[in-house]
């Protein structure tokens, strides 16, 4: 009575148990499918975004930095401000200054070099000095859109990563998952901010607001699937690089001129 | 025999989670969710018309400031944007069409972050010593009382 009362038991135990990871199964299977089934619904039938001139499928946008050209007079980070209505105290561009020697380097970015720089002091030999733009760097293959738990950061199809804000739930993730530093939380909406390449301009014929204002073109704006193209050329042709490459990341920001102290 | 009920109840139980999860998603998700992918597509557009542009370029500066454009395109400020000293286009001509006048930048800040002798700057680039400026040191001068900004050689 005893033997069967255990071997019973120990026999419900193990049909729940196994009908219990079917039953998960299948939900996770159902609730994956349906989603997937929703987020590949033919891409290509779906009414263009905007519904007015602009096809975003007739374009790839890629940014182009000379370290050499920069003189870090901060009017890309101003402009950027202005167009952006950035907080302050936050940067969805700024220019670092390098100061680079044998022994050491510093690197600095009062107020995202927005005011200027004013004259440094280092405590070794230095060689060399130069600024170095930076932006978000649109990664093809970008971990801030990976980790975000709600799919409010996407890349489009024009090669823009963005965040939509009505889904943002502020958690942070893109924020720490970004290499670059280029996100930052919003201050006032608590949810993810970052360059969008001027995303309202650029879809308007327009170039974003740092490039426009930039006195010596060591910011461009391109289109890599436009004929003719300086900045496409540049990147086909050219020897370009990009930031912490080992990452993976694919930046769609190249750089041309680029130290070896640059992260 | 009675097995058959355990998995009866079971089945119920799978089939009412089924029902909640759907039901929950149906309503959590988002309409234009997946349209594009997985993302809410409908936050494109929206991005597109996230504000109104600001910065108009050179260019639309000199379809009524063509005498000014003119003098600027034929000296060293010729790739200096005019929105960089005058403010942005979207301060002077405003959303609803009035036009007001801009905030002009005269300041030496001004002048002096792009021209205040810097090694990080590229050598080529046209730097003032402050202190041994040919009019003796010029640190918090005001530049424009000598300097045209449209044509600054002059």
């Amino acid at each position: 009575m005893s033997d069967c009362h255990d071997g019973c038991n120990g026999g419900r135990r193990e049909f729940l148990a196994g009908t219990l990871k079917l039953a998960g199964g299948a939900v996770v299977t159902v609730i994956g499918g349906s989603a997937l089934a929703s987020s590949s619904s033919s891409p290509t039938s779906a009414p263009r975004p905007g519904g007015g001139e602009y096809d975003w499928n007739e374009h790839l946008w890629a940014y182009l930095i000379d370290t050499t050209k920069c003189i870090g007079c901060g009017s890309c980070a101003r402009a950027c401000k202005a167009e952006n209505d950035v907080p302050d105290g936050f940067f969805r561009t700024w220019i670092e200054r390098y100061v680079v020697g044998n022994e050491d380097s510093h690197v600095d970015s009062p107020n995202g070099g927005m005011d200027g720089f004013p004259p440094v002091q280092v405590g070794f030999v230095a060689n060399k000095s130069f600024f170095v733009p930076k932006i978000c760097n649109h990664c093809r293959a970008t971990p801030c859109t990976q980790v975000c738990p709600v799919g409010a950061s996407y890349r489009t199809k024009d090669g823009a990563v963005l965040v939509d804000a009505e889904s943002c739930i502020g958690c942070g993730y893109c924020v720490q998952a970004c290499p670059y530093g280029s996100r930052f939380i919003h201050p006032a909406t608590h949810t993810a901010s970052k360059c969008t390449w001027c995303y309202h301009r650029i879809t308007r014929g327009l170039k974003p607001a740092c490039v426009t204002v930039c006195p010596t073109q060591a910011r461009q704006f391109g289109d890599l699937k436009k004929d003719g193209d300086p900045v496409r050329a540049v990147i086909e042709h050219d020897r370009v690089q990009i930031l912490q490459g080992h990452l993976l990341t694919e930046p769609q920001c190249y750089y041309t001129h680029l130290d070896k102290e640059v992260r | 025999m009675e097995h058959g009920k355990h998995v009866f109840r079971i089945v119920i139980l799978v089939a009412v989670i089924l029902a909640v999860v759907l039901l929950a998603r149906g309503f959590l998700v988002p309409k234009t969710y997946g349209l594009y992918g997985r993302y809410r597509g409908a936050n494109v557009a929206q991005q597109m018309n996230a504000r109104p542009v600001l910065h108009g370029g050179a260019a639309a500066c000199a379809e009524c400031h063509s005498d000014q454009s003119v003098k600027r395109a034929a000296g060293s400020h010729r790739s200096v944007s005019c929105e960089i000293c005058h403010a942005p286009l979207g301060a002077h001509i405003l959303a609803d069409g009035s036009v007001v006048k801009p905030p002009i930048d005269r300041s030496f800040t001004l002048c002096a972050r792009c021209h205040r002798k810097m090694a990080a700057r590229p050598a080529k680039f046209p730097q003032v010593d402050l202190d041994q400026h040919v009019s003796g040191p010029v640190e918090g001068k005001v530049c424009l009382e000598c300097h045209d900004p449209h044509s600054p050689k002059t």
